[in-house]
């Protein structure tokens, strides 16, 4: 890819970038969110097009208009978010596009299941054709559109921050996937931010900061730090956080349960409690049972057993607005999905949770001069950058609304705070911003649970961790204790060594 | 209640089912490639004064059919290219296009016909009824199969050809894909466009088939809007049929039968009353239908 | 005029003229399709554009015909807003319409005492029926899943049949003429005051502006109208927020149907005073109502100039079928094209937006 240059009307997502990939190769792209690695790689598998610059496989100049063009090109994608048919089984979803067919129109799924056999045995893969995949784990999902993508050939392989949904045992699983596809040949670009990662396997390293090409290393010649520092700018100051005593108890979670209604056994007596002044942080790969518990403390959901006492008071059952009354903030995990409505104009988003106080209504009636006052408050106060109070949520990009929901919560001066994931997808400016104001929260004497896929985050942030596995916690360690080595074993499953 | 009226009920009931059958079997593919057509209505009731129309003038039910089906279909692909292909709002287009054939269909009978209300006349050719001598000749069976028209029976057959269709064949895989995550399809390369534009341009067929079987099935005569609802009803049963063809025939024939109850009873309970059975017969059918699939989510 | 004053004075005419483009484009091809079946029936579409139209806003006489009629459409259109506002489809605002204006016909007829007292006890009697009878489809969504579109489209049906029922047998018009079935007239203090001697505009069509008003006030002003509309733009974010939105469902769905009894209300007490087999069906006020809803985009001001609109087509289509050939549902039909015509409108603008969107504006870079 040659001088590839990509505008959004005035947002220059990629600025000039060239890079190259050769046969075999493994080519990792790192980066902070935002610094437009993504854009890059959809431009190369033809879901963008690119505002000027040249693309060339094999020598040949190709322009793709779709990605039809690249696949014929060879070049396969594993996105993000997987382009899979939940019903329909392992073997339908590969094939799909190529069905092996009897008698012209008929669909032979029989033979469909061979072949998917065979692709295992070709890519020493291991999958159940017959499997539904909406039945499947996520790592085995994730190997679905692997296999899709060599059943359609592909010498050039992306993949899309691909261990951002798995587990460990499933990361180092895939890991050892991607050797083994490079050995046979393929040709492979890792989107990733996950240094550890990219220090495995990759061959060459490309780094990209706000759009452009900042360096190209091989991997034998950096480092994870030379590499942090690249994709940042500048040495990140490991944060100093002043120690502080903590106080009474604010919430008691004792021996919670949750089994849901298809008879999932999600949460299995998982005993929590977090103090005045001090931020305890909940390590865990996502789908261990975090979100249902996030559920259950907020009220959004009524757990099967086990108490949860906010200052003193159990709360199980009680609906969500009282729940957050008795002084609970929630900062949500997916900010489109919960934390606002994205046709919703910022005033909107701004009040909600906060619209039956005193302050801001009477009798069913909203104030509405000081309800505007209050949200023009929160953007400047939290810098978020907005041209109108009258602008809808969805216009503003993904840190600037995370901005404001965080504003929104921890201006409720709400005693307990639940952060989930409070700086995913968020820049680097926005994220230091937000760990800000949660320290300020600490500092003042309120309660903070973080729960974060983001063991950085949770390490530099967090007074003490409980990391989450399987429905429950499986250790405890004060911010002295913990090391990333610990916490990575307990989050795989693995028991320490006493 | 001998044999005989029990034989004529089910025969009533499957007269009955065929209109809102061949509507439910185009609701379902509209619904399998994601589309909300709500048009179902307008769709049947332009086909059924179509085919009246032609028939009167021609004296042909051949062509009659023929006009019933291709007037549906141009209403189904209004919908195709303003909802579908240009993204307008599938109520307004929905509820406009029914509204329009509702006036339209009124001022044509009066302009074509000379005729407000309703038209029939000694001149129109009613729909062949098929009666097989030795099954004629059968007890009970023959009184069940008496006088069905072609269109009886060939809804069935449409509606095993689409299952067929959708569940066996490569090309049905994929149409069948796109109401399950349209995204995904079209990243893999299926014209997904041109794909739902062809499914409810199809739903209109089929809608134009079945307004011609309810107007020169059972009686032969078109009154205004005398669709009374049946492409609701038709979205109702292919709902419950989970827009499976199979399904749906039995979700259809639940609504013949209420027809036919209706209808049995008005001579015990005033017409008014009886009337309101079918519709109260959707909403419990649909209330039960939605309590078991959530009972079944889960039991799973 | 200065320079500044000037420009703004521009600004603010183009302004109108971008929002005003589209229904004007619409309303043009609307009228050109009409043009072409009016030109079937063997009449010249200009006179009879000129009749309808003067017919229905130009003389004074028929613009108040245009208010009278439009009144129920616009309190239906209020109606539909009300619940759609919150996520909920309702399309059953005539079946609530019926139900409710039929309760309070049937109290005005049997109820005695001072006329006050009888006409407040039938409206509140009426705008509770039909609030109930909204209420069951909302209560079936939430215990079963039953959809609210089909259930409340279902019982329109049910709702008439009840009603012509009632009509044709119990509250039959024992002194009327023996073939019409209709209910009795209500007592003349019941009536509702005239605003005019010459036609039938009466106080409905300020109780019309009055919910119109009320409908802004509610949805800008009060916590109900926020939760409802955060519970139509997201329900998981209103939930998160502590939304109860089975109330939510409940209580618009109520207010709708008791919203839509009001409308029925107005044309009974106001206009016909009496319950007429399938008058409000062969009036098609409330799908009249549900179309200004949706092209206004169940904005208030809008739903109601958009129901007022429509209505002048009808009283004009009315004044045509007196004089000419033409059936009254060449209004309806001309009034079906503009809506769809406006909807596709609409989306070309929404196209011009997409392409402009991918290549600018809103995009987040990764």
């Amino acid at each position: 890819m040659e001088n590839i240059t990509k505008l959004y009307g005035s947002l220059l997502a990629n600025d000039n970038v060239s890079l190259t990939l050769d046969k075999g190769e493994i080519l990792a792209i790192v980066g902070e969110n935002g610094a437009g690695k993504s854009t890059l790689m959809k431009i190369l598998y033809g879901l963008e097009m690119p505002t000027s610059g040249e693309i060339y496989i094999n020598d040949k100049l190709c322009d793709f208009k779709s990605p039809m063009d690249a696949i014929r090109q060879g070049i396969g994608m594993v996105q993000q978010n997987f382009m899979l048919f939940n019903p329909f089984t392992v073997a339908e979803n590969i094939v799909y596009g190529k069905e092996p067919r009897s008698h012209r129109i008929f669909f032979d799924r029989r033979k469909a299941a061979e072949i998917v056999r065979e692709l295992c045995r070709k890519y020493g893969l291991e999958i159940d054709p017959e499997l539904k995949v909406e039945d499947c784990p996520v790592g085995l999902q994730q190997r679905v559109e692997i296999l899709k993508v060599l059943y359609k050939d592909a010498e050039i392989i992306i993949l899309d921050e691909p261990s951002a949904v798995l587990t460990p045992q499933e990361v180092d699983e895939l890991l050892k996937t991607i050797k083994g596809l490079a050995a046979l040949g393929k040709s492979i670009i890792l989107i990733t931010h996950k240094l550890q990662e990219v220090m495995d396997v990759a061959d060459r390293i490309m780094v990209m900061r706000e759009g452009k090409r900042i360096a190209e290393v091989k991997k034998t010649e950096t480092s994870i730090e030379e590499l942090s520092y690249l994709m940042v700018g500048r040495r990140l100051a490991a944060r100093k956080v002043e120690k502080q005593k903590s106080g009474k108890n604010v919430l008691k979670i004792e021996n919670l349960t949750y089994v849901t209604p298809e008879k999932k056994n999600v949460l299995k007596g998982v005993n929590i409690h977090v103090d005045e002044g001090e931020i305890v942080g909940i390590a865990g790969v996502s789908g261990n049972g975090q979100s249902e518990l996030i559920q259950c403390i907020t009220g959004m959901i009524a757990p099967t057993g086990g108490k949860i006492l906010l200052d003193g008071k159990d709360i199980i059952g009680r609906p969500v607005w009282e729940v957050r009354y008795s002084g609970l903030s929630h900062i949500p995990e997916d900010r489109y999905y919960m934390g606002c409505a994205k046709d919703a104009n910022l005033v909107e988003v701004a009040i909600m949770g906060h619209h039956i106080k005193p302050a801001y209504s009477q009798k069913g009636i909203l104030k509405t001069t000081e309800i505007r006052k209050f949200t023009r408050n929160l953007l400047t106060k939290y810098d978020v950058r907005h041209s109108s109070l009258t602008q809808k949520a969805k216009e503003l990009s993904g840190g600037n609304i995370q901005k404001l929901i965080v504003a929104r919560e921890i201006e409720h001066g709400n005693k307990f705070l639940v952060a989930a994931e409070p700086t995913r997808g968020v820049d680097i400016g926005a994220m230091e911003f937000i760990h800000d104001k949660i320290l300020e929260v600490r500092s003042k004497g309120g309660a903070v649970l973080l729960i974060s896929s983001e063991l950085t985050e949770i390490l530099s942030l967090s007074d003490r961790i409980y990391v989450m596995y399987g429905g429950n916690t499986n250790g405890e360690f004060t911010r002295e204790e913990a090391t990333s080595e610990k916490l990575g074993l307990l989050m795989m499953g693995g028991k320490l060594n006493e | 209640m001998d044999s005989n009226y029990i034989a004529s009920l089910i025969n009533s009931t499957l007269r009955s089912t065929t209109p809102v059958l061949l509507v439910a079997l185009g609701s379902a593919i509209c619904s399998q490639v994601g589309v909300f057509n709500i048009a179902l209505e307008g769709q049947m009731l332009i086909a059924s004064f179509t085919s009246i129309v032609v028939n009167y003038l021609t004296g042909s039910v051949l062509l009659a059919i023929i006009a019933g089906i291709i007037s549906g279909t141009i209403i189904g692909a209004i919908v195709a290219v303003v909802q579908v292909k240009y993204q307008a709002a599938d109520m307004v287009v929905g509820n406009s296009l029914n509204l329009l054939v509702a006036g339209l269909t009124s001022i044509l009978l009066f302009v074509i016909l000379g005729v407000r209300g309703s038209f029939s006349s000694p001149d129109l050719i009613p729909l062949g009824k098929i009666n097989i001598s030795f099954i004629k000749a059968l007890p009970f069976i023959g009184r069940v199969f008496a006088d069905l028209t072609v269109v009886d029976y060939i809804s069935y057959v449409i509606a095993i050809l689409m299952y067929i269709f959708l569940f066996k064949t490569v090309a049905g895989f994929r149409v069948h894909s796109i109401g399950i995550n349209k995204e995904a399809a079209e990243s893999l390369g299926v014209n997904t466009l041109r794909i739902r534009m062809a499914a409810v341009a199809f739903s209109g067929a089929l809608s134009g088939l079945g307004g011609s079987v309810l107007s020169m099935g059972q009686v032969t005569l078109f009154t205004e809007n005398m669709t009374a609802g049946r492409g609701f009803i038709a979205m109702a049963a292919a709902g419950m049929g989970q827009n499976h063809p199979l399904y749906v025939i039995g979700s259809s024939l639940l609504f013949g039968a209420a027809q036919t109850l209706s209808v049995s009873l008005q001579n015990i309970i005033p017409s008014q009353l009886t009337m309101t059975i079918p519709y109260i017969i959707t909403i419990i059918a649909l209330s039960v239908f939605g309590y078991r699939t959530r009972k079944q989510k889960s039991m799973k | 005029m200065n320079n500044d004053t000037q420009k703004s004075f521009i600004k603010i005419c183009l302004k109108a003229w971008n929002a005003l483009k589209q229904p004007i484009i619409a309303t043009v091809f609307g009228l050109l399709i009409g043009a072409v079946l009016i030109l079937t029936t063997g009449e010249n579409p200009i006179n009879i554009y000129n009749q309808m139209f003067r017919k229905s806003f130009l003389e004074p006489y028929y613009l108040m015909q245009t208010l009278t009629r439009a009144t129920p459409v616009i309190i239906c259109a209020i109606a539909t807003a009300a619940a759609w506002r919150a996520g909920n489809i309702n399309i059953g605002v005539e079946g609530q319409m019926i139900i409710g204006s039929f309760t309070a016909t049937a109290c005005a007829l049997y109820l005695s005492g001072p006329p006050i007292f009888v006409l407040t006890v039938s409206i509140l009697l009426g705008m509770m029926a039909g609030a109930l009878y909204s209420t069951i489809a909302a209560a079936l969504n939430l215990r079963f899943g039953t959809s609210i579109v089909i259930c409340t489209l279902m019982m329109n049906y049910i709702a008439n049949y009840i009603a012509s029922y009632f009509v044709n047998f119990p509250l039959k018009d024992p002194h009327g003429d023996p073939i019409a079935a209709q209910t009795a007239v209500i007592d003349k203090s019941l009536h509702f005051l005239k605003l005019s001697s010459r036609s039938t505009l009466n106080i409905g069509f300020l109780i019309a502006v009055g919910i119109t008003l009320l409908f802004i006030f509610i949805s800008q002003r009060t916590v109900f109208g926020y939760e409802s509309k955060m519970t139509g733009l997201n329900p998981v974010f209103a939930h998160y927020g502590g939304v109860n939105q089975r109330q939510v469902t409940l209580k618009t769905m109520a207010l709708s149907g008791a919203i839509a009894a009001v409308a029925g209300i107005c044309e009974i007490f106001g206009v016909k005073y009496r319950y007429i087999d399938s008058m409000f069906v062969s009036g098609g006020y409330a799908w009249t109502g549900l179309m200004a809803a949706l092209i206004a985009n169940l904005d208030p001001v809008g739903m109601f100039f958009a129901s007022t609109f429509l209505a002048g087509l009808q009283v004009g289509g009315q004044s045509i079928q007196r004089t000419s050939n033409i059936p009254y549902q060449m209004a309806t039909v001309i009034q079906s094209c503009i809506t769809l015509f406006v909807s596709v409108k609409l989306t070309f603008d929404f196209i011009k937006w997409k392409r402009h969107a991918k290549t600018g504006a809103d995009k987040e870079a990764d």
